[in-house]
């Protein structure tokens, strides 16, 4: 793993409760009266068996004995460092990403750290709407510069170019300068606009026309080609003479503006009744509608048979066709464009770095291949989020609006809920030296079948005392079978008192207690005993037998290391153990319930638990022995 | 006269009826101004949200936008836990060459968000990376509220329920979205291309489809597996085969050892299709070389390869250059013969307008030089046998007897003379006039369609007959377009619906009564909602 061992990680308990399924809940309510009738139909074996798996998990999870794996893809989503996670003073549980609600409190820009009003963001596609650019080679902020080398001073006359300052680009690649140094984003939409509408000739549209005049629904292709390949090629000479010039700057989005301007006058062309949809909310309010119902009841079929019904209507109604042209969004694909990126892709001009890679293109309009059609991107706005409990809708974090303040109003992380864990290996009592500490093991190196001792620490940031037992599968999960012994399981943490406090307790407490304290390295784990304990945290010893790799041969132990972590599975080596932790406290009853009862009382308290899992992760284990 | 016809009457008067003048185009801005003003009062007026989803990309944006705000793309990095910054300490993951060979199977699977193959599916895994990807992409580049508009999913007709189940109820559970519609995308594809019948090449990950349209109906969907998931697998080969200093890609060879992110950097940057080369001439940019970076080490050095070599793999998967089309399994067809097939498939009427109508999207279609190679191939399948599906010695010997009764028939008349039973028949000119196929033959003068054209003589003809490819600006940009006119879609799921049964929920019937755009009716009280093209 990334972080540096040894780590801790905490698994929210949402986990446990998959996505409800509407349709499974359903299935299974019908199941005890027909069991499980695919079973015998067709379906093919593999299916039958891979849903017995899936059940056999549903009812592990119910039962809630299934053991935390870390290694399982899954955990990777219900995994959070402590530090992220919240916790929601209501339902008295921790609330990961998963389990809360965002409301955006204010958009702003992250270079400028200006706010953008809510009514903007839209309009300026989320995007920051003053002079915040990124690179779009690097993703580097880009910088407002003139050209020097133009005008000769720096006296801030002349054109001006965005310039990035870590790879170099600046707008000069793609030919793009400024006028004025303000207002960059309005410049630079107005110079690579391409909703304007194409000029447009007529004549395209009669070619096609001409065109598909010779066409038969049935004709044969190849028929066809040798008749009216003359035809087609002056057609489209002509439409492509007139295409080539507007079809390049015929962006994505003026076809797209093009392409709706064109089904909305069809809409409206073709239907008039009330179902319009750009009038369907509004019922019959149409003088449209009224005069349909009106008609509808005057021509009924024995009046209009009465007065002369059989009369034809005169035209058939509009029927909604096809974009034709250009201008109304078609695009028919041009035979030369293809070959002409074929040559240019292997010339030298181009090459691998000419070509716009993944990454860069992602961020582009779709069309874009080349580098030098890459434009510089607005800075992405960021959100400063208010985040509620999914299932109470209590606020759990209320952020200040304005970008600049870090502060929020409300913020209740887990931190000051539930136990700080914290690990270290504890220093190996070497043989070597009597009275000085052995080395610190390397936890990016463990060896295997070697025991290792480390030290857990849980640090309580509530007023009151935590009484918690730890629990952890004797075994690891996964192909390497570790063995982890919890020295002791249960313990007290004490609460987060003054800080005077201890001072002042320890002043009391004897002496021999600090002093065994300093002389740690002498001390040895033992069973059922608590490490150390201070004032609000305890230490508690895990031994830690990590298993030997699949592959290593515990005897010639030759094969090199690279082929082991060759054939390792990702991650396998890494030596993680899930562990449970079950709290209990009493903490004091609500404020408000406690004025609605009798005063206070000392003994009005009420106990609490919160359990969950925890990854401990302790280091990477050694392939050789 | 029955009551449609009377409908359609008046119809008739409707242009001269008073009209209500159109409602101006909603500015972009409405979702923010309903929130707070209290004047709007209809929950739908907040912009709809559109994604497309499949198995690599995600694609999302508001309605009435030409192009999404973002895509986003599934990979290992996007399923690391949280503060596991790894991907950013040692570079982008799959870079380099991996540390041992994989199955070419393995080496997607971490890159794809699902397969078709659902019994090696975790949908607990995929619902887990849904919600991820769902909740990252509305706060890093949506940035509005999740879950307070509509949501409008563009998805391929052919979705497997469980996965179709994941999804949706993922979305209803996790966040409180009021309802969420479904469109097809290929006929989304076909609407961005401004077609309403067309068929839709969909050069995919997992497959390739092509599916006919008319009149924004899918008629037929056939499907290969030969696609980009291959494709960029049989590019891993060859850049495998160059790292280890191979010259060709040795035959059952099914491991890679090249990373996944330069593979498929070397294939969007450098993949490219050679043009349709009947006489075999090479074309002239196969001489020319390019340097790529070297597989064994992508981030400092290159090595120069030719730049035929880059076409190759899309010969091999995409056309199966070299394999005789008998050696094909019927999932397994090349592009053109797929297209052939498909437009086989489709009624006389609808095969004319299609063919005329070809759009291709999907990862693929940016291929240079892909499209017209296709089309140029499935004219020639065209020429060389019509449209007949059928084919084979058997039946060629059949037609070869029946020429050769005619012919002899016709020799016996002449000159009273046998002729001998087979061969030679090349030179005679009377088979060659008999041979003409009804297909190519000069057309009858249809009197009656000659008086419609004369009549309709303003509306314009459509192209028909011929192959011709129409560019579409893709499924996201369809569903855009369609969402903002305000057409309803037919397969819209509301919330409360779906979390009383989920799935299950949908009327069975595929297609329900179609609410009568013209018949004023609002399209029906939904009281019940179906899958539709889904079911």
């Amino acid at each position: 793993m990334s972080r540096p061992f040894p780590y801790t990680y905490i698994s929210c308990p949402c986990a446990d409760t998959p996505v409800p399924d509407p349709a499974r809940k359903r299935r299974s309510r019908e199941s005890p009266q027909k069991p499980t009738p695919e079973r015998n139909t067709e379906t093919s074996e593999d299916q039958g068996e891979t849903k017995q798996p899936n059940e056999k998990g549903q009812d592990e999870d119910e039962d809630e004995e299934q053991t935390f794996d870390p290694r399982s893809p899954r955990s990777n989503f219900s995994l959070y460092p402590p530090e992220q996670l919240l916790y929601c003073e209501d339902c008295h549980q921790i609330k990961c990403p998963r389990c809360i609600t965002e409301e955006i409190v204010s958009w702003y820009c992250p270079n400028c750290l200006f706010e953008t009003p809510s009514s903007m963001v839209r309009s300026d596609g989320g995007r920051c709407g003053r002079n915040c650019f990124n690179c779009p080679a690097c993703t580097a902020p880009l910088a407002v510069s003139t050209i020097e080398n133009v005008t000769g001073n720096s006296s801030g006359q002349g054109p001006w170019v965005l310039s990035c300052s870590y790879c170099l680009w600046t707008t000069l690649d793609i030919g793009i300068k400024f006028d004025k140094p303000t207002n960059i984003r309005s410049q630079l939409q107005k110079m690579t606009d391409s909703t304007t509408a194409p000029t447009f000739d007529a004549r395209s549209r009669q070619g096609s026309r001409a065109f598909g005049d010779l066409k038969s629904p049935l004709s044969n292709f190849a028929s066809i080609d040798e008749q009216s390949n003359a035809g087609e090629r002056d057609a489209e000479q002509s439409s492509s003479k007139e295409d080539a010039t507007p079809t390049p700057h015929l962006g994505a989005e003026a076809r797209f503006a093009a392409l709706k301007n064109f089904y909305r006058t069809q809409i409206s062309e073709t239907s008039n009744s009330p179902n319009d949809p750009l009038s369907s909310e509004f019922g019959f309010s149409s003088p449209g509608a009224l005069n349909r119902l009106m008609s509808l009841y005057a021509s009924s079929s024995r009046l209009s048979g009465l007065y002369g019904g059989n009369k034809k209507p005169k035209s058939k109604p509009p029927v909604m066709r096809e974009a034709l042209t250009a201008s109304e969004g078609l695009r028919i694909a041009s035979e030369d464009t293809d070959t002409a990126l074929i040559e240019r892709i292997p010339s030298s001009d181009c090459g691998w770095d000419g070509v716009a890679s993944i990454t860069q293109r992602t961020e582009q309009s779709p069309d874009v291949r080349f580098v030098d059609e890459l434009l510089p991107l607005p800075v992405l706005l960021r959100t400063k989020r208010a985040k509620r409990c999914k299932s109470c809708k209590h606020i759990l974090v209320k952020p200040e609006t304005k970008p600049q303040s870090t502060r929020f109003r409300i913020r209740l992380i887990a931190l000051s809920y539930i136990p700080l864990p914290t690990l270290r290996p504890l220093a190996q009592p070497s043989a070597s030296s009597i009275s000085g500490l052995g080395p610190t093991p390397d936890l990016n190196a463990l060896s295997p079948l070697r025991p290792y001792h480390v030290l857990l620490t849980l640090k309580n940031h509530m007023f009151d005392p935590v009484r918690i037992t730890l629990a952890t599968p004797s075994v690891t999960p996964g192909s390497v079978a570790t063995k982890v012994t919890v020295l002791c399981p249960q313990f007290e943490i004490g609460a987060n008192s003054d800080v005077w406090d201890e001072a002042l307790q320890n002043a009391t407490a004897p002496l021999s207690d600090r002093i065994t304290g300093m002389r740690g390295g002498e001390k040895v784990p033992e069973a059922g005993k608590v490490w150390e304990k201070g004032r609000n945290w305890t230490t508690v010893v895990l031994e830690v037998v990590p298993g030997t790799l699949p592959g290593t041969q515990a005897e010639d132990g030759r094969a090199s290391d690279i082929d082991i972590a060759a054939s390792l599975q990702k991650d396998e080596d890494v030596l993680e153990i899930p562990v449970f932790v079950h709290m209990e406290w009493d903490a004091e009853a609500q404020l408000e319930q406690q004025n609605v009862g009798k005063a206070s009382k000392p003994d009005d308290l009420v106990a609490r638990e919160l359990a969950y899992w925890m990854v401990l992760g302790v280091g990477r284990i050694q392939a050789s022995l | 006269m029955s009551a449609p016809s009377n409908l359609r009457h008046t119809q008739t008067a409707r242009p001269s009826s008073p009209h209500t003048p159109q409602q101006a185009p909603r500015s972009g801005n409405t979702s923010f101004a309903s929130t707070t003003s209290p004047g709007s009062t209809f929950r739908n007026e907040d912009d709809a949200i559109i994604f497309e989803i499949g198995a690599r990309w995600l694609r999302a944006g508001f309605e009435g936008n030409g192009t999404p705000v973002c895509a986003v793309g599934f990979g290992p990095e996007e399923s690391r836990r949280v503060g596991d910054y790894r991907g950013w300490i040692q570079g982008a993951a799959g870079n380099g060459p991996l540390p041992k060979p994989l199955d070419a199977e393995d080496w997607v699977r971490d890159y794809e968000l699902w397969q078709p193959d659902l019994r090696k599916i975790d949908l607990g895994l995929l619902e887990d990376k849904i919600e991820r990807l769902f909740r990252e992409t509305y706060n890093n580049y949506l940035l509005t509220d999740a879950g307070s508009s509509r949501l409008v999913l563009t998805l391929p007709s052919l979705m497997p329920h469980p996965l179709l189940s994941s999804l949706l109820s993922t979305l209803f559970s996790r966040w409180r979205f009021p309802s969420i519609t479904l469109l097809p995308s290929a006929t989304m594809s076909a609407t961005a291309a401004g077609l309403r019948s067309a068929l839709v090449v969909d050069l995919g990950w997992a497959e390739t489809t092509a599916t006919g349209l008319y009149e924004y109906r899918e008629i037929t969907t056939k499907r290969s597996t030969r696609s980009m998931k291959s494709l960029q697998q049989e590019m891993g080969r060859l850049l495998s085969c160059l790292e280890t200093g191979e010259d060709h890609v040795a035959q059952g060879k099914d491991v890679i050892s090249v990373g996944f992110a330069y593979c498929e950097e070397v294939l969007t940057r450098f993949a490219w299709c050679k043009p349709f080369a009947e006489g075999g001439e090479e074309p002239v940019q196969s001489v020319r070389t390019v340097s790529i970076p070297s597989p064994r080490n992508p981030a400092q050095e290159f090595i120069d390869i030719p730049f035929s070599r880059l076409a190759e793999p899309v010969e091999t998967v995409l056309f199966a250059t070299g394999i005789p089309e008998s050696e094909l399994d019927d999932e397994e067809k090349t592009i053109p013969l797929l297209i052939y097939k498909t437009l086989l498939a489709l009624p006389p009427d609808a095969r004319g307008t299609c063919m005329s109508r070809i759009v291709f999207v999907g990862g693929g279609a940016r291929i240079p030089g892909i499209r017209k190679r296709i089309l140029h191939e499935v004219s020639a399948l065209i020429k060389t046998y019509g449209w007949s599906a059928v084919r084979g010695k058997a039946i060629e010997r059949q037609r070869q007897r029946m020429e050769d009764l005619r012919i002899s028939s016709l020799s016996i008349q002449s000159n009273g003379q046998k002729q001998k039973p087979p061969a030679g028949k090349n030179g005679e000119s009377p088979a060659e006039d008999e041979k003409i196929e009804p297909s190519q033959e000069e057309p009858e003068i249809d009197f009656v369609e000659q008086k419609l054209r004369r009549q309709n003589k303003d509306t314009p003809v459509p192209v028909q007959g011929v192959l011709r490819e129409v560019e579409s600006l893709g499924a996201w940009a369809g569903a855009s377009l369609v969402t903002s006119l305000k057409l309803r879609g037919m397969v819209e799921i509301e919330r409360e619906k779906f979390l009383q049964n989920g799935l299950a929920g949908a009327t069975r019937d595929s297609e329900p009564p179609v609410p009568d755009r013209r018949s004023g009716l609002r399209a029906g009280d939904r009281s019940s909602w179906t899958l539709a093209g889904w079911a």
